[in-house]
């Protein structure tokens, strides 16, 4: 199978290299934009101070753009994050029914569930690129290539940036791509291994430990609420896992 | 028939398992190729379109300060300082877990990181003082709740986005009813305990009481900035959503000093990750939810309903009952993305006020999160004190029982959620 390396996951150097990439870029974003709209703020209300010199410098920044870059920033965190999530399991579903079946015909729904995923990304992902390509990319590949772009149309840019359209929706047939390649790798690696990337329901990881330690410990401790359980804080960001 | 159609794809794909993003999409796309006239482009727009409103960004920020909160000692000071409080009274340490949930919740704005941050301080805590694991597990599983009521709340900006209510005053309409909830579930709580016996704490001295507050206070502080940010004006909801992200960072990492900046990458990856996730659900149901208006299904379901003769007060019983069950499958984000836009018209048709309804569409998640099989709470308390779904079902019932009665009180008092709002005149 030529296409094997591709799917196995862990041990290949560029699968390892985009998966760091995909984390650190939904970081930055979320950390980027939260920054953004607090400089926003923070400069809107520190403007009106009237400091000589200060004041002046801050209102000759204009700071109109900061929404519209938080948006765009947060969209691109939603597409690439998705992807991420898939890699992660967080993406929920309701479970009832199938959990009351046998693991074989289980399985089976499971892998049309990945598969589902698969598809509909798939879909998306080309549907979003036919939506940019007609709206402005196609135009401007064709102008960078030094070719005859004829009636093609230069496309929208967006209201305050003024960045081409196209370029900021483009999250979506990238993030697609990346997330239906995320089905697909979990798929594989689901029938060679049986394994989801699951979470246990009730499973909130680093707290449980902390309790046994806790409840182990209690006779050591006399304080209202020991300290000691605060060792590894209680990791909430898997708290709606359902798989 | 068309409604039949998506509805009964939408279920089908649903009962797959598969996410639940993933089956409105679905649905929309089959509905698209084989039913509709609706030209591709329309939708494809939607997609990008779909969640550019500012507004929706508070959610992101929200659930980054919800993480900060939770990882950086917050909790576990709140805590301390309602135990100070209302420790000295029958239920003690419960007591203190319900104050301290509502304390929490009004700087965080969802419920089961409320459960996980109170609950993982207090659990260890109550066992030793002598209480029933099951009590303690019952009391923080139901109290948790109050996160989504008492603001911030996700869930309302979810409700706001789905029907173009004001997120502010759905906020402040959720104080009180909020307060009342947290009330009488501190009642159970001391009821039970009295009946039973439960131990209680020594009386704090009032400088005690001052000391644990004065190590509260930045946290309590919070709640200023959020609740009052936004009624002053000086924030949009979606800016003091950021305002509280930045704030909660500092006090976590320079104030309490319980986190390192070197785990701040790691809370805003695990922030990113559950916002992403939210997000794309929004994402697809406001595709669905286009469909449906396009199709004009919650018109149709509207004249229908009219038709039947069904007045205000069967309609409302009629969505408690709908909600309640849908909240036996599917969590809360996903039940007010797909409910709100069909309940939402009727409900207007019938003079009923959006923000009550919005009011009453969160206290059923809140019942919803508490009992099986999907209450995301139970399963956060169970993964908590180890104890089983079905032990704890059985742990919760008083609480539960007391969260029913509340839901009908609000569902047919409406004054107990619109009056705040409309005395600050944000209605």
């Amino acid at each position: 199978m030529l296409l094997r390396p591709f799917f196995s996951g862990e041990g290949m150097a560029v699968m390892k290299v985009l998966n760091h990439l995909e984390e650190w870029f939904i970081t930055f974003l979320m950390g980027g934009a939260t920054l953004i709209i607090f400089l926003a703020v923070g400069h809107r209300y520190a403007a009106g101070l009237a400091i000589p010199g200060l004041q002046d410098w801050l209102l000759g920044l204009n700071f109109g753009w900061a929404q519209e870059l938080c948006i765009i920033m947060f969209v691109w965190m939603a597409k690439f994050g998705a992807a991420y999530g898939v890699r992660t399991g967080i993406h929920v579903g309701v479970d009832v029914l199938i959990n009351q079946m046998k693991t074989p015909l289980r399985n089976k729904f499971i892998i049309f569930g990945l598969l589902a995923g698969a598809t509909f990304t798939a879909i998306v992902a080309t549907l979003g690129f036919n939506f940019i390509w007609e709206n402005g990319m196609h135009y401007a590949v064709y102008t960078m290539l030094g070719l005859d772009t004829g009636v093609v149309p230069q496309g929208p840019t967006t209201p305050d940036l003024e960045w081409p359209t196209w370029a900021v929706y483009s999250a979506v047939p990238f993030g697609s791509s990346l997330m239906c390649f995320r089905f697909l790798q979990v798929m594989v690696n689901f029938i060679r291994s049986g394994e989801l990337p699951h979470h246990d329901h009730g499973h909130v990881e680093g707290v449980d430990e902390d309790i046994q330690v806790a409840l182990a410990s209690l006779s050591a401790s006399d304080t209202l609420t020991p300290e000691d359980i605060s060792g590894e804080k209680p990791r909430v960001d898997r708290k709606e896992d359902k798989r | 028939m068309s409604a039949l159609f998506i509805f009964g794809i939408l279920l089908v794909l649903m009962l797959t398992g598969m996410p639940i993003s993933i089956s409105l999409g679905l649905t929309v796309l089959s509905f698209l190729f084989t039913m509709t006239q609706v030209p591709l482009e329309s939708v494809a727009l939607k997609l990008f379109s779909g969640i550019e409103k500012f507004e929706i960004m508070a959610i992101p920020f929200f659930i980054l300060a919800g993480n900060f909160l939770t990882h950086g000692g917050v909790a576990r000071r709140m805590m301390n300082f309602a135990a100070s409080m209302v420790g000295h009274w029958h239920g003690g340490l419960a007591l203190a877990g319900v104050l301290a949930c509502a304390l929490f919740a009004a700087v965080s704005g969802s419920s089961p990181a409320t459960v996980v941050a109170i609950g993982s301080i207090l659990l260890p805590g109550m066992v030793k003082a002598g209480f029933p694991m099951k009590f303690g597990a019952g009391v923080i599983a139901t109290s948790g709740a109050l996160g989504i009521l008492i603001p911030p709340s996700i869930v309302m900006v979810m409700y706001s986005i789905a029907t173009n209510t004001s997120v502010g005053a759905l906020f402040m309409a959720g104080v009180i009813p909020g307060i009342i909830l947290a009330t009488m579930l501190g009642g159970t709580t001391w009821y039970r305990a009295k009946k039973f016996n439960y131990p209680r704490q020594p009386k704090a001295s009032w400088m005690e009481r001052l000391s644990t507050f004065r190590k509260a206070v930045w946290g309590l502080l919070l709640i200023i900035v959020v609740m009052g940010g936004i009624y002053s004006g000086i924030f949009t909801p979606t800016e003091a959503a950021a305002m509280s992200a930045v704030y909660s960072f500092f006090v976590a990492v320079f104030v309490y000093k319980d986190m390192r900046l070197k785990d701040v990458p790691k809370v805003l990856l695990n922030s990113a990750n559950m916002s992403a996730m939210l997000l794309y659900i929004i994402t697809n149901a406001v595709m669905f939810s286009f469909i449906l208006a396009n199709e004009n299904i919650p018109q149709e379901l509207t004249s229908w309903m009219i038709d039947m003769g069904l007045g205000h007060i069967a309609f409302l019983l009629a969505v408690n009952l709908l909600l309640l069950m849908a909240g036996n499958f599917m969590e809360p984000s996903s039940i007010m993305l797909i409910f709100a836009p069909i309940v939402f018209p009727i409900a207007m048709k019938l003079g009923i006020d959006p923000v009550h309804l919005g009011i009453i569409m969160v206290v059923n998640m809140e019942v919803g999160m508490c009992h099986p099989p999907v209450g995301l709470n139970l399963y956060v308390a169970s993964g908590l004190t180890k104890m089983g779904i079905t032990e704890l079902t059985v742990a919760v019932w008083p609480w539960l029982l007391t969260m029913l009665v509340f839901l009908v009180g609000v569902t047919y008092w409406p004054t107990m959620s619109i009056w705040l709002p409309t005395v600050l005149g944000m209605m």
